[in-house]
């Protein structure tokens, strides 16, 4: 049985290494996209089980990201999206909800928090 | 040869034509379709009132392409004064406008460069994060300074971290102090600790060497 | 002084990640050895000891460097039935999609921009005569433009070495090419004066927008050496001279994802190609 497979869209290339290396630990297989454009494009090529998703980055944000996402047809569209931001006011955390987020974390995140909600969306590696 | 026809003629349609005049370009903006928007935002960055006329554009356009090309057309212009009319979107509670600041001012690097001091001391933390990673387009040495001085007080965790992003590319020996003690600073931050820590073996790896 | 014969992966991230930033090229792990090879020449090339050296100088925009960077990426000499994958697209998906709301004898309108000496625009030609069923069905019309008079005198003219023609099978050369001597194969006239060349540099609305609107664009290689505000400017003029639901194909190293936000990206089996929004959506 293959692993499975998390992408990760987050355009600071230290938050995508902290995350990679928790991923990798645990057994997952894990791709990056620096804003919400590449992941779609990643996500159009290749089937992931969970995109892990920050909010604010160049060209298209993770709140259109997700919602363009969701607009697509299935199976793309139903991707588990975990969104992991810096914004923790609640119309931050309502507005990923309504735009399709599975789940909100706020940043900082531990490692340990990370992989028990990834396990939580998306099933152990 | 079978029907690939050379045309000499050009399709007559509504995008040829003058280039649009202010008062096309008013007309335009408060009452015409997408593509009239459109095309008015395009031209405005050419006419004197340029400037203003795209400054409220951007308090009611709502269709996302317009407000793009707003913004393009602001980084256009290219001036402090455009510059200072994008960076009042950096902490609008929209995060598409937000993105759309961003990638303006990123456009425009010297126009942007007047106001980092002052986003960088902005009293909004989502602000200050923000306009780390503005800094990142801006001369090496004058990078350096800004982010020194913004890791020697800031106490927002995650503005740390953004400073740290960037500096992990641009950053010069001098910073390694200041990461350190801003590592001090947040002894409980899992991730800034990983990132610091991640950064320094970066710069401090990298000779001593000058172009 | 050694000069380095690797560079780390941490190094390689650290490069394609500015890569991306400044250019908006792609380069996966696939494409490593690829890459390590030419940062590594152009570290002897810049008299660079190390990594860190080159990418002071590299961000530093010294000596153009980014340029002669992206230069050693971008197989400069262009040749005919380049990326035909893409052509397969433009046949199999790309067409019928754009024939679905036209009727026989409507146009069909595709733009090679920029398209150098011109084997773009002219593979395209061949390759719909050869391989779309539908070819006679529409009116269609190839525009090839460039900023450079020069390489569209050359287009115009249709004469091309050897080299030019390696990807093509021998029965097309046969059939539109007539051989002036050793060296030299021209496109016959037919063929030559069904593409039209028109300077046009699309950084610029005023030359881009007399151009009219088109069902599929060829922009292949030419946005990645663009700055930000540039790429903007480019891709809104390129969103202008296309059609609501119209195609733009970009080169095989670009993405969208870089340049603007105001396409929708498709995927076919040959391609990932990027969508003006249909009508109805703004």
């Amino acid at each position: 049985m293959t692993a499975k497979r998390v992408l990760v869209v987050d355009d600071a290339s230290l938050m995508r290494a902290y995350y990679r290396q928790a991923l990798e630990r645990a057994g997952y297989v894990v791709d990056e996209a620096l804003n919400g454009l590449e992941a779609l494009e990643k996500i159009l090529v290749q089937p992931f089980d969970l995109a892990i998703v920050d909010v604010n980055m160049p060209q298209m944000d993770g709140i259109t990201f997700i919602k363009t996402l969701r607009g697509k047809d299935l199976p793309t569209s139903a991707v588990a999206v975990l969104v992991t931001s810096t914004e923790a006011k609640d119309r931050d955390i309502l507005g990923a909800r309504m735009a399709g987020a599975n789940y909100y974390l706020t940043k900082p995140i531990s490692q340990e928090t990370l992989i028990e909600h990834v396990v939580l969306l998306c099933g152990a590696a | 040869m079978p029907l690939i026809k050379g045309k000499s003629n050009q399709p007559n349609d509504e995008t040829t034509g003058r280039e649009a005049g202010q008062a096309d370009i008013a007309a335009a903006m408060s009452g015409g379709t997408v593509d009239e928007r459109w095309a008015a935002v395009r031209a405005a960055a050419n006419v004197p009132a340029g400037l203003d006329i795209l400054r409220h554009a951007l308090t009611t356009e709502t269709v996302s392409r317009v407000r793009e090309a707003i913004f393009t057309a602001l980084a256009r212009i290219g001036t402090p004064a455009s510059a200072a009319v994008v960076a009042a979107y950096v902490g609008s509670d929209d995060p598409e406008m937000r993105t759309g600041a961003l990638d303006a001012l990123r456009a425009m690097p010297e126009a942007t460069a007047r106001h980092l001091p002052d986003l960088l001391r902005d009293s909004d933390p989502d602000v200050r994060l923000l306009a780390c990673e503005l800094v990142r387009n801006q001369p090496t040495e004058a990078a350096n300074e800004l982010l020194s001085s913004l890791l020697a007080d800031e106490m927002q965790a995650n503005v740390c971290a953004a400073a740290v992003e960037v500096l992990a590319e641009i950053g010069d020996h001098a910073i390694l102090p200041v990461l350190q003690g801003c590592a001090a600073r947040f002894p409980d931050d899992p991730f800034l600790a990983f990132a610091i820590g991640l950064a320094s073996d970066r710069i401090g790896s990298q000779a001593s060497c000058r172009g | 002084m050694a000069e380095p014969a690797t560079i780390t992966e941490d190094e390689f991230r650290k490069l394609a990640e500015f890569l991306y930033r400044r250019t908006g090229m792609v380069f996966n792990e696939a494409k490593r050895y690829y890459v390590e090879r030419r940062i590594l020449d152009r570290m002897a090339a810049t008299s660079s000891d190390t990594f860190a050296g080159y990418f002071i100088i590299l961000r530093g925009e010294m000596r153009r460097e980014v340029e002669h960077l992206i230069n050693a990426f971008t197989v400069n000499e262009t040749y005919f039935y380049r990326e035909d994958h893409q052509l397969e697209c433009l046949a199999r998906d790309l067409l019928p999609d754009r024939v679905r709301s036209k009727r026989a004898g409507e146009a069909i309108r595709i733009w090679s921009a920029p398209c150098s000496t011109g084997e773009e625009p002219y593979s395209i030609a061949m390759w719909l005569l050869e391989n779309w069923p539908l070819v006679d069905t529409y009116d269609i019309e190839i525009v090839g433009s460039d900023i450079d008079t020069r390489v569209l005198e050359a287009a115009a003219n249709g004469t091309y070495g050897k080299r030019a023609l390696m990807r093509l099978p021998a029965d097309v050369i046969a059939k539109y090419f007539h051989q002036v001597d050793e060296h030299n194969w021209q496109i016959l006239d037919d063929l030559r004066q069904s593409v039209q060349f028109s300077r046009v540099n699309i950084m610029e609305t005023r030359e881009t927008r007399p151009q009219g609107r088109f069902d599929v664009i060829f922009c292949r290689n030419v946005l990645i050496y663009f700055d930000d505000e540039s790429r903007r400017i480019a891709a809104e003029n390129l969103f202008e001279n296309l059609l609501p639901g119209g195609y733009i194909c970009l080169g095989h190293t670009e993405s969208m994802s870089r340049i603007s936000p105001l396409f929708e990206v498709c995927r076919f089996s040959d391609a990932i190609v990027y969508r003006r929004p249909k009508e109805g959506r703004a």
